[in-house]
């Protein structure tokens, strides 16, 4: 077929065109930040049980979660084409856009993590600080420490998991229009904060402990990848459509075709290398070699991370129905 | 299906169920403005994006011109305009337009010019033309014009005493269709616009006429509603043009074979009975002359020469006698193709006449009755001392004369020089075939001075350039226009003019007064001129500057009828089917087939047509057309296309048979075409940087055009006579 | 209340692309943005060709994602069932652009706010018909009210076989299609 569109919007034709780098980094360190609450709060909540008892494993964790959201948040912001009518968000909730809840998830999701960093400060870190209403809200909140973690799971799950229903609800973009996407996300979230996690832990243990429950993660992460592949591989032809980006080596889609070659060969990489680290002998101290192992791991995981954000961003951009039209 | 007249008008008042105010006819535009609560102000006037003279109606808010509404009282608007005249406000407010007079400084075509006041250029115009005259004597200054600034400089060059003045729309357009049908009507089918009853047609058949794509307005408005009727559509065309798209049978036809199919036709028109025989018995000479002629014209043989399936050739021929006489082949417009035009024009004209259509509804209508009388304010013009050379050696040239022969005697000085040329409205050298010979011409000037409203490429080959303010901003006219029935119309300027541009009229009279010859400069402003006309005409001047349009009650006969019975303009005062006049003139008098050279192996035959959103050169620079159609590109068979190992959108060269390249251009593979031809849009490859959007995009289908091959009988330039190879570029 | 749709002759477009600078002129849309589009699709190989032009705008729908997506409520659908953007509560977050299946809307460049056919509610609202409606040579658009049932909207939906694009993702468009092909008579 011969077509001839006059009057084509270079952003909509030949494919959508409207977010870049920006919103593909906002909903990394969204999945990231959530990852983040979550695997921080079960380095708490099993303090004493899998990990040694001791709560401040890795206390810095719970202040940068909010600067990283923050910075996601800030690209998100410079992603708006009319920056000085955001308070549109926070004077109005609309039920039927993600968008709308994810606003004012955000905002729901700032004073537990405000909290959680000053409840998660360390007592010996806690006397250094200036006396002041910090020091003693700190002090007051270090008891209620678990309960305040447990909110800071539910509330890293529903963050991750967002950045992936805010996509997913797009059903004019068969790519994203897939119920795995959020799961994608979620799982990719919650592995991409525990490599964070990994790299900062300076406790040996908690870096092992960690680096196992990676292991697990990746491995759903890279079992939801596969279904959401199959999903739309085994769908109607826009679905097919969507996902032959990855699948073809043509110069067009060469990007893409290259991002599923390297996710294919780092996920199962940093597994291997947290597998061998986590089957080493621990009887000793963990070696440089183990530790290099658990964060060249860890760095492989973020890259993924990044780049699963990246490619479903700019190819659920090119899927559309209107190869259907014809 | 409903062929009535009533379905015709019905569609032009539009009714549509609802309040929605538009169905409701224009209620002049004090009232509009008044209805909507006066914040915006409304000017009706005259289109000249291209040449159909639409009425429009203009928006101006706040000094601003926001929007152009086609008129509603408007016969060749019918409330609508094109996409071109929609874009009027694009050329308005065009960066790039000529702002100011200017006199060349450089040499010719290096684009070096000083900014002159008005009274400078004129006077250096003035002085320049008196020592011309006095040199070489005043038919040694010719004009070239198209559209409606030609009127006011043809003024200036009568007055001088020259009578050489020539337009491309004779002899690169319309010239070899209008003999034709002179030679056999005794009248051109058309007079403001073709007169081609396609509301009311059931059979239509176009030979290339590609409606869609030649966008003249209320063509296509009827052209939609013959559609919409259930008419049937035949287009002769080589490639799949929009009409095609829109027909029950296309007919991809060899190039330069459309003789062969019409004559077929006629022949078994005749042979099977399927003419109007009173029609033909009363009205027409020459028939049986004509049966015996066309007898050997059988379709076995004519499917072999146009490369068309016989059935086809027989199928249309039956439908066309079969539905006779509320059928039509259509005229056509653009006619200069490949040499043998006017034979090809009486082809048609016989068909026509032996399905009688000519006067039926569904066929060509009449034009309307009564002329307007013309008002002449200054003495005649003095006679010119040597003939004119326009009409060169062509026995039935004529209509607006022939501007390859004026370009001729510039080379040549033979009858005389030419050594001054006045250009306005036209873009000779995208225009005019070979424009090797127009340079050369304007080698050989002593003064070339253009009247345009933007930079193109002829214009910045003039010593002197004079910016015509847009016809948005100036007066003109009052224009006679006659659709089916006759009407006036106005050109009033919706703003005051920009920068330092000025209307023709005022340009012509401010030169002739230069010239000294006063008697012939309009007496003050040209609107007193067009109150006077009104007047002359019975016409209320303010209602028609607040309508845009008045028609004349009682014009229209648009068919025979017992009140208007036939009558025919011809020596014989019949229908010349056979025509003596050509005889006289040693042509054949019937139409004669005869093959035309085709391309050798590896070349291609050039063609060339419209976009949709253009017209020509003059809209390549417009704002809101360049974003719809940026440049052209060229057609390709995608079966010629693989075998050359070309790509969709590959960037090539043609090389034409003088070993001529084109600019770079890319390539349409299609399905859309024969094999043998390759096909452009007309008017890209502007070479004039002075227009920043249309500069160097696209290539030039005129460059190409080196050869071209003269119609013997009137002079008209068949320009689809080159063949091209395709050159990958690296 | 009326009913805005727009039915779309299919067979009546010549392809002449005066709807499109039509409304941006109307509209006044920035330099290469639109709020509606031709598409020319020829099918087919040399010589059997066929041949369908198709306007496209926005639709209007009445189940619009547009909307739903629209975290301000900027985008909105109106009484009278037309589908309006609120250009002072327009974010630019450009979500209702990826929602619509369609690819109706852009994002102003001049201004920043989300736009797209508004079915010419500033002409609606003086009694005129939208800018690409009025000025359509092939008479291929048709505009009215199909709550009226006098109008010619519904009589040109209700005499012919007609359909919406992409019916299945559910949008419930009000810009109709009839005759996609010219009849072909022979
Ligand atoms: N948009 C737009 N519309 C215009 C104009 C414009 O500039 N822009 N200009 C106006 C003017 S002044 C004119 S004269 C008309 C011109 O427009 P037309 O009178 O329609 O021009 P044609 O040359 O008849 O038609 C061009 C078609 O002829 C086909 N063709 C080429 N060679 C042959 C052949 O040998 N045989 C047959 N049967 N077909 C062939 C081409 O493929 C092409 O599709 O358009 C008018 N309308
Ligand atoms: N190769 C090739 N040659 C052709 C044709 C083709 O299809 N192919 N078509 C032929 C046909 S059918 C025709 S009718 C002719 C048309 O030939 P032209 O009429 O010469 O065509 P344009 O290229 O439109 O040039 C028009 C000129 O008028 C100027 N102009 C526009 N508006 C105004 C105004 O208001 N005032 C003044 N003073 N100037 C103005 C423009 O800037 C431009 O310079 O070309 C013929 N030549
Ligand atoms: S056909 Fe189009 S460009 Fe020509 S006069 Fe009419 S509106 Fe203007
Ligand atoms: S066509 Fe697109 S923009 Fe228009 S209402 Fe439907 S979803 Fe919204
Ligand atoms: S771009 Fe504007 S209209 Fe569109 S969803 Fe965002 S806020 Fe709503
Ligand atoms: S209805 Fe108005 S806004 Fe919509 S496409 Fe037509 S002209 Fe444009
Ligand atoms: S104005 Fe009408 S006929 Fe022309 S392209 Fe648009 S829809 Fe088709
Ligand atoms: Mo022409």
């Amino acid at each position: 077929m011969e077509l001839t569109i006059t009057g084509a919007n270079a952003i909509t034709f030949p494919h959508l065109h409207i977010w870049d780098w920006r919103v593909a980094s906002y909903l990394f360190l969204g999945g990231l930040t959530g990852g983040l609450m979550s695997m921080s709060a079960i380095t708490n909540l099993r303090a004493g049980k899998a990990i040694p008892h001791e709560r401040h494993c890795c206390w810095p964790i719970p202040i940068i979660s909010p600067l990283l959201l923050s910075l996601g948040m800030f690209f998100l912001f410079l992603d708006l084409e009319l920056k000085q009518h955001m308070y549109w968000f926070y004077l109005t909730f609309q039920p039927t856009s993600p968008m709308s809840w994810g606003a004012w998830i955000l905002v729901l999701i700032y004073p537990p993590m405000i909290l959680y960093s000053l409840a998660a400060i360390p007592p010996p870190v806690a006397e250094k600080m200036a006396p002041g209403l910090l020091k003693s809200l700190s002090e007051k909140l270090r008891a209620h420490l678990l309960g305040i973690a447990r909110v800071n799971f539910v509330g890293g799950i529903l963050l991750s998991i967002y950045t992936g229903i805010l996509l997913s609800t797009f059903l004019a973009r068969p790519l994203w229009n897939s119920a795995i996407l959020p799961v994608v996300f979620l799982v990719s979230g919650m592995s991409t904060g525990t490599a964070l996690l990994i790299i900062m832990a300076r406790q040996n243990e908690v870096k092992l402990f960690l680096t196992k429950v990676d292991i697990w993660l990746i491995f759903t992460e890279i079992l939801v990848l596969l279904l959401f592949f199959y999903g739309h591989y085994s769908s109607d032809a826009a679905n097919q459509a969507a996902i032959m980006p990855f699948m073809n080596v043509s110069h067009q889609y060469f990007p893409y075709f290259v991002s599923v070659v390297f996710l294919g060969i780092i996920l199962p990489l940093a597994i291997a290398m947290k597998f061998m680290e986590v089957t080493a002998d621990h009887s000793k101290s963990i070696t440089p070699m183990g530790k290099f192992l658990m964060n060249t791991s860890a760095v492989l995981v973020l890259v993924g991370g990044l780049v699963v954000r990246f490619v479903m961003v700019y190819a659920g951009q090119l899927s559309s129905f209107t190869g259907l039209l014809k | 299906m409903s062929f009535s007249r009533r379905s015709f008008l019905k569609y032009a008042a539009l009714s549509a169920g609802g309040t929605l105010l538009a169905e409701t006819p224009f209620m002049g535009a004090k009232a509009r403005a008044q209805a909507e609560g006066g914040k915006a102000r409304y000017v009706p006037t005259t289109c000249e994006m291209c040449f159909w003279k639409c009425g429009v109606v203009a928006k101006v808010v706040d000094g601003k011109v926001v929007k152009l509404e086609g008129n509603p009282l408007h016969p060749q608007s019918l409330g609508k305009l094109c996409g071109r005249g929609q874009a009027g406000i694009g050329l308005l407010y065009d960066k790039d337009r000529l702002k100011v007079p200017m006199i060349r400084t450089g040499a010719r075509g290096e684009n070096r010019y000083k900014q002159a006041s008005w009274d400078e250029a004129l006077n250096y115009v003035a002085e320049k033309l008196t020592t011309i005259k006095g040199k070489y004597g005043a038919e040694s200054i010719a004009l070239f014009a198209h559209g409606s600034p030609g009127t006011y400089f043809a003024n200036v060059v009568r007055a001088l005493g020259s009578a050489n003045i020539s337009y491309p729309s004779f002899s690169q357009c319309l010239g070899a269709r209008n003999v034709a049908w002179e030679l056999t009507f005794g009248e051109a089918p058309q007079s403001t616009c073709e007169r081609v009853d396609m509301a009311n047609s059931r059979v239509i058949v176009l030979f290339g006429t590609h409606l869609g794509e030649n966008m003249h307005n209320s063509q296509n408005q009827e052209f939609a509603q013959a559609v919409a009727n259930g008419a049937r559509i035949v287009v002769v065309d080589p490639r799949f043009s929009t009409a095609a798209g829109k027909a029950s049978t296309w007919m991809p036809i060899k190039p330069g074979t459309d003789l062969a199919l019409l004559l077929t036709w006629i022949n078994l028109v005749i042979t099977n009975g399927w003419y109007d025989k009173d029609y033909v018995n009363n009205y027409t000479n020459g028939f049986d002359k004509l049966a015996a002629e066309v007898k050997h014209y059988t379709p076995e043989w004519a499917a072999r020469e146009t490369e068309l399936p016989e059935h086809d050739i027989v199928e249309v021929a039956r439908a066309l006698g079969r539905n006779a006489p509320n059928v039509m082949v259509h005229p056509g417009r653009h006619f200069s193709w490949h040499g043998n035009d006017t034979q090809r024009g009486r082809a048609m004209a016989i068909l026509n006449a032996l399905l009688g259509t000519w006067g039926r509804p569904g066929g060509i209508w009449l034009s309307p009755k009564g002329k307007l009388a013309k008002l002449t304010e200054h003495p005649a013009y003095p006679e010119p001392k040597r003939d004119s050379v326009v009409f060169g050696d062509y026995p039935f040239a004529g209509g607006e004369g022939l501007t390859n022969v004026v370009r001729e005697t510039t080379i040549s000085g033979d009858p005389y020089p030419i050594k001054a040329w006045i250009v306005t409205g036209t873009n000779l050298l995208k225009t005019m075939p070979n424009q090797e010979k127009t340079r050369k011409a304007i080698d050989k000037l002593d003064l070339l001075v253009s009247i345009d409203v933007m930079p193109t490429d002829t214009v910045m080959m003039a010593d002197v350039i004079l910016p015509e303010c847009s016809y948005l901003e100036r007066h003109d006219g009052l224009f006679g226009i006659e659709t089916r029935e006759a009407g006036v119309a106005i050109r009033q300027p919706v703003i005051e003019p920009l920068y330092q541009s000025k209307p023709a009229w005022w340009i012509g009279s401010q030169l002739c007064r230069a010239l000294k010859l006063d008697d012939y400069a309009v007496k003050g402003t040209w609107e007193e001129r067009m109150r006077r006309e009104a007047k002359l005409w019975n016409i209320d001047y303010q209602e028609l500057a607040d309508k845009g349009y008045l028609s004349i009650p009682g014009s229209a006969a648009p068919y025979f009828t017992a009140d208007n019975p036939p009558t025919f303009k011809t020596k014989s005062k019949k229908i010349e089917l056979y025509s003596a006049e050509l005889e006289d003139e040693s042509f054949a008098p019937i139409p004669k087939y005869q093959a035309i050279e085709q391309p050798p192996a590896g070349q291609y035959r050039l063609l060339y047509g419209r976009s949709q959103v253009h017209t020509f050169s003059r809209t390549v620079n417009n704002q809101w057309l360049w974003e719809l159609f940026k440049e052209n590109q060229v057609w390709l068979n995608a079966k010629e296309a693989a075998r050359l190992g070309l790509k969709d959108l590959a960037l090539v060269r043609l090389v034409n048979q003088d070993g001529i390249n084109s600019e770079p251009v890319r390539v349409k593979v299609t399905e859309r075409i024969r094999p043998d031809c390759v096909y452009m849009v007309h008017g890209f490859g502007q070479h004039s940087p002075a227009m920043t959007r249309a500069y160097n995009r696209g290539a030039d289908d005129q460059h190409l055009i080196s050869k071209y091959k003269i119609d013997p009988i009137c002079g008209t330039t068949g320009m689809r006579v080159n063949f091209v190879k395709i050159v990958k570029e690296a | 209340m009326p009913k805005y749709v727009m039915v779309i002759d299919q067979s009546r477009c010549v392809g002449c692309m005066a709807c499109v600078v039509a409304c941006k002129r109307e509209n006044d849309v920035p330099p290469e943005q639109f709020r509606t589009r031709v598409l020319e699709m020829v099918k087919g190989e040399f010589p059997f060709l066929r041949s369908e032009l198709r306007p496209e705008l926005c639709n209007h729908c009445d189940h619009a994602p547009c909307v739903n997506v629209c975290p301000t409520g900027a985008s909105h659908k109106e009484a009278d069932g037309t589908v309006q953007i609120d250009r002072s509560r327009c974010v630019g977050c450009k979500a209702c652009i990826a929602a619509c299946p369609y690819n109706a809307r852009y994002i102003n460049e001049e201004h920043g706010f989300a736009d797209k056919c508004t079915f010419c509610q500033q002409r609606l609202k003086v009694g005129l018909k939208p800018a690409c409606v009025a000025t359509c040579i092939g008479g291929s658009r048709i505009f009215g009210d199909i709550s009226d049932p006098k109008s010619e909207v519904r009589r040109l939906i209700e005499d012919n076989s007609h359909r919406v694009l992409l019916e299945s993702a559910g949008t419930e468009p009000n810009v109709y299609y009839i005759n996609r092909y010219p009849k072909k008579l022979s």
